[in-house]
């Protein structure tokens, strides 16, 4: 059911943000890691901070739906930041513990890391709050397109990942049908290698003819309803950057200029 | 216009899926094309698109050859096709995106393919739909969206590959709906489908078999005909078996495919008994305009009860159909619910987080809704040994979700499953219970993985850890039961055989783990008339052979033929329990629920709507409907 499995964490809305082109979503998002990157101490981690709660402000995204939307992704803060706590040297050591020891430094290291992931992370989960997955597999298409001329198949590519989202709620609802009709013929995935390996094709036979089956009958759906490709073809919301797009764009290398003289402040 | 001309084709080049069929689709008609399960419609609704082509014949769209490659995205401009499973055809993840697709392909200004979105989601019924995500839409909701990424296309005729076969009746009331309004309009209607009532709609029914068209003509001279029609694996319209039956005892109705015109004929001959041939001209025309005004005014009696429907059997106190809820009959009960719920959401602060969500917001127009928090709400049900319990609710009522209670592999949120009277909350119970109450979902075969038939079948009982000359033994009795032949199938993939040999061997499968209590999720679903008269026969076989069966369906007939009790779920909960004749006498709340009544009894309260004497207290088959009205209709009545 819709509770098993929900991919891509979109929130319906329509801010400002909804309204970007999402080529300039993809783009600003990843241009925000690297200002985050470049970002050498607190102050300049603050502007980051305050421009994200900002950014999320304008989304109109709850908190709560953002939380959870970044919550999966606080095990790879917790990981990077703890690395950091332990490889950070400098300043007088707090605690040591056999050969690992946790220094002064190894501790402003661990909350400036873990902050700015935090914040890295934040931003990235914006921007898929805010763009359909099926928008962004387009505008990575269009980012890709140039590539076109050299035999890549930006189009193919575009489309195949725009396939791949939209199924996978279905199989992962399907994989769960079958897992329980097998389970009610007394599968068990505790019962020995042999019953081990029993129960995995018992659960992954199934899940292929059923991939199949969807293919054969979704290429023929595509087919009768005259898709050949993308020659010919025209969307019902062209990608267009505008006014929107540019103000963005300046607002992002303010951000950056920001982040560099937060640095230079005593 | 669609012209086929001797046209055969084959898959595998040996084997004929269609063998020289001829057929001319005029503009504006609505052809329904019949046939079993591998008759060769859809192989032939495929031709008409050109997604297939021809081996040997011709097919003209409008003149074009569509074996001609370079006019073969007109041909499929002009002829849209909705497939059968709603899941399988949409290619996008928002409905707008998906009904923009076959626009974008033909490569309309962006400005224009705006405006057919949004026309053609009008136009099935789904206005503002178009920023919803297809995959929580409910399958009936699925299917109208195709339609809608056809209709943007602007077709000249729409072909539907049995697109009606997965959904509940509500979806296929609304899909219906939408291409009679369509064909209203001028559309082309190509219904491919095994469902006789759906056919008695059409203008002119072909059917096939064997891949060649075995009966042509309209409804009304192709549907009654019983005997041919059961050769090629279909049934006669339930209008149609009670004109039938009428006929045999002696009433002359002539053969009548359409429900409506056959409560109106019936009607007007319980009127005038006798096609009035005893009453005086002046009478006669006295006694029409006084028929035509009780007309309007009984079914307003009868609606204004509303809640309390009038001649109920509850009223009727004559007595009580066996097996009605009398908690101290019987044995113990061999599965009993006490105040289940459950909620896909775990945690109660998100369960309250959505019960706050405003009332408007929570509710869908059509189908399950999915701010919905409760799956399961507060369900007490006790199953006897030995009964044959039918569940009954549209798609989203929670029946699926019931079941899965049954065996432990779903937990109640709150409240308590117990079977045999241990409680499936224990893990130990859990697991033995999987021996003692087999489950059979939905679409069982698609979960057929092994080499072989009987390796498939052996899985249970190998699972069960018994020693091979038991688990071949159980294998071969399984078969059996279903019908199958070890011998003879045993060794062959499941894969090769038929969709219904596929669906026995799933069923063998869970039989061969030797189940006291068998659950089985819509056996019948997506069966052709034949194979589903079989399912039929075979439930009511084991259910003889003492096992308790636990039967989900849409199909009301069925429930009312088969089964001992009824269940009918709502928005999950048991709206209504009790023996068919208690639950079918109140056709106004199923109504509203999205179901529908046995054929019989919808009939029989229409004509009671109509003035004529029928009892709708009792619960009414087919020929015994007949029974009682031979005698009206006779005049015997007067």
């Amino acid at each position: 059911m819709s509770g098993a499995f929900s991919f891509g964490s979109y929130y319906p809305g329509s801010g400002p943000l909804y309204r970007l082109d999402p080529r300039t979503k993809l783009l600003g998002g990843i241009a925000f890691m690297v200002i985050a990157l470049a970002a050498r101490d607190f102050a300049a981690l603050g502007v980051l901070a305050a421009s994200v709660v900002a950014l999320y402000l304008v989304s109109g995204v709850p908190a709560g739906r953002a939380a959870r939307s970044v919550a999966p992704l606080l095990a790879i803060v917790a990981v990077v930041s703890v690395l950091n706590l332990f490889t950070g040297q400098g300043g007088a050591v707090l605690v040591r513990l056999g050969p690992l020891a946790i220094s002064e430094g190894g501790v402003r290291l661990f909350a400036f890391t873990g902050l700015r992931t935090l914040l890295m992370m934040c931003a990235m989960s914006l921007v898929t709050l805010t763009t359909l997955t099926l928008d962004l597999t387009s505008a990575v298409e269009r980012l890709l397109a140039p590539l076109g001329r050299f035999g890549f198949p930006a189009h193919e590519v575009g489309m195949m990942l725009g396939i791949a989202l939209r199924f996978m709620p279905q199989l992962a609802a399907e994989l769960q049908t079958t897992y329980r009709a097998q389970v009610s013929r007394g599968a068990r995935a505790a019962a020995g290698p042999l019953g081990a390996v029993r129960m995995l094709s018992s659960v992954s036979v199934p899940l292929f003819a059923s991939i199949f089956r969807h293919a054969e009958t979704l290429s023929q759906a595509m087919d009768a309803r005259c898709y050949h490709g993308e020659q010919g073809r025209t969307r019902m919301h062209p990608l267009r950057f505008g006014a929107r797009d540019a103000v963005a764009a300046a607002l992002l290398v303010a951000l950056a200029v920001a982040v560099v003289l937060a640095g230079l402040l005593p | 216009m669609i012209v086929l001309d001797d046209v055969s084709y084959s898959y595998d080049g040996r084997t004929p899926a269609l063998d020289g069929v001829s057929l001319r689709i005029p503009d504006g008609e609505f052809l329904c094309i019949l046939g079993g399960n591998g008759s060769g419609k859809s192989t032939l609704a495929k031709h008409l698109n050109a997604l297939l082509v021809p081996d040997a014949g011709t097919v003209l769209v409008d003149g074009i050859d569509t074996s001609d490659p370079e006019y073969v995205y007109d041909v499929r401009a002009r002829v849209g096709y909705v497939f059968q499973n709603p899941d399988d055809q949409l290619v996008a993840t928002l409905v707008a995106d998906d009904v923009a697709f076959g626009p974008e392909n033909l490569g309309l200004d962006p400005a224009l393919i705006g405006e057919r979105c949004e026309e053609s989601l009008d136009e099935v019924g789904l206005t503002g739909f178009g920023r919803r995500e297809a995959h929580a839409l409910s399958g009936g909701q699925k299917q109208r969206v195709a339609i809608a990424g056809v209709l943007a296309m602007h077709p000249e005729v729409l072909v539907l590959d049995e697109a009606s076969s997965m959904l509940d009746p509500r979806g296929r009331a609304g899909l219906m709906r939408v291409c009679r309004e369509l064909h209203g309009q001028g559309m082309t209607v190509v219904m491919i489908t095994h469902d006789m009532e759906e056919a008695a709609l059409a203008d002119r029914v072909a059917v096939l078999h064997r891949g060649r068209i075995a009966l042509e003509g309209a409804p009304l001279d192709v549907l009654p005909r019983a005997s041919e029609l059961a050769h090629l694996n279909l049934a006669v319209p339930h209008a149609c078996r009670l004109s039938l039956a009428l006929a045999e005892r002696g009433v002359a109705v002539g053969p009548e495919v359409d429900e409506g015109a056959l409560v109106d004929r019936l009607a007007q001959m319980a009127a005038h008994p006798a096609a009035g041939a005893g009453t005086g001209a002046g009478e006669g025309a006295g006694a029409r305009p006084d028929a035509v005004d009780l007309d309007p005014a009984v079914p307003r009696s009868q609606r204004d009860p509303g809640g309390a429907p009038a001649p109920g059997p509850r009223s009727d106190d004559g007595a009580p159909a066996p097996g009605c809820a009398d908690p101290a009959a019987g044995d113990a009960p061999c599965l009993r619910f006490d105040h289940v719920s459950y909620s896909y959401e775990r945690s109660v602060r998100e369960r309250a987080r959505r019960r706050r969500l405003p009332r408007r917001g929570r509710r869908a127009a059509w189908g399950s809704d999915p701010d919905a928090v409760w799956a399961l709400h507060n369900v007490d049900l006790a199953v006897r040994p030995g009964e044959l319990l039918g569940l009954a609710g549209h798609t989203g009522s929670g029946k699926s979700t019931l079941i899965q209670h049954m065996n432990g592999l779903v937990h109640p949120t709150m409240g308590r499953v117990a079977a045999f009277g241990a409680d499936l909350a224990g893990r130990r119970a859990a697991a033995d219970v999987k021996t003692r109450v087999g489950l059979v979902l939905q679409y069982p075969e698609h979960q057929l993985f092994a080499q072989t038939v009987s390796e498939d079948v052996a899985f249970g009982p190998r699972n069960l850890g018994l020693p091979a000359d038991e688990v071949g033994a159980r294998v071969r009795a399984a078969l059996d039961r279903v019908g199958l032949s070890v011998d003879e199938l045993g060794d062959r993939s499941p894969f090769t055989l038929s969709g219904g040999q596929q669906r026995r061997v799933a069923l063998a499968g869970v039989l061969a783990m030797r189940p006291e209590v068998l659950v089985l999720d819509e056996p019948t679903a997506g069966l052709d008339p034949a194979a589903h008269r079989a399912m039929l026969d075979l439930v009511a076989r084991l259910h003889a052979q003492g096992l308790t069966v636990i039967m989900a369906s849409h199909d009301m007939d069925d429930l009312a033929e088969l089964c001992d009790r009824v269940a009918v779920l709502n928005e999950g909960s048991v709206l209504r329990l009790g023996s068919p004749a208690e639950v079918f006498s109140d056709g106004e709340a199923l109504r509203r629920v999205g179901l529908g009544l046995p054929s019989a009894q919808r009939i029989a309260c229409a004509l009671a709507r109509r003035g004529v004497p029928v009892r709708t207290d009792a619960l009414h088959d087919i020929d015994g409907l007949a029974d009682e009205l031979a005698p009206i209709l006779k005049g015997g009545a007067r």
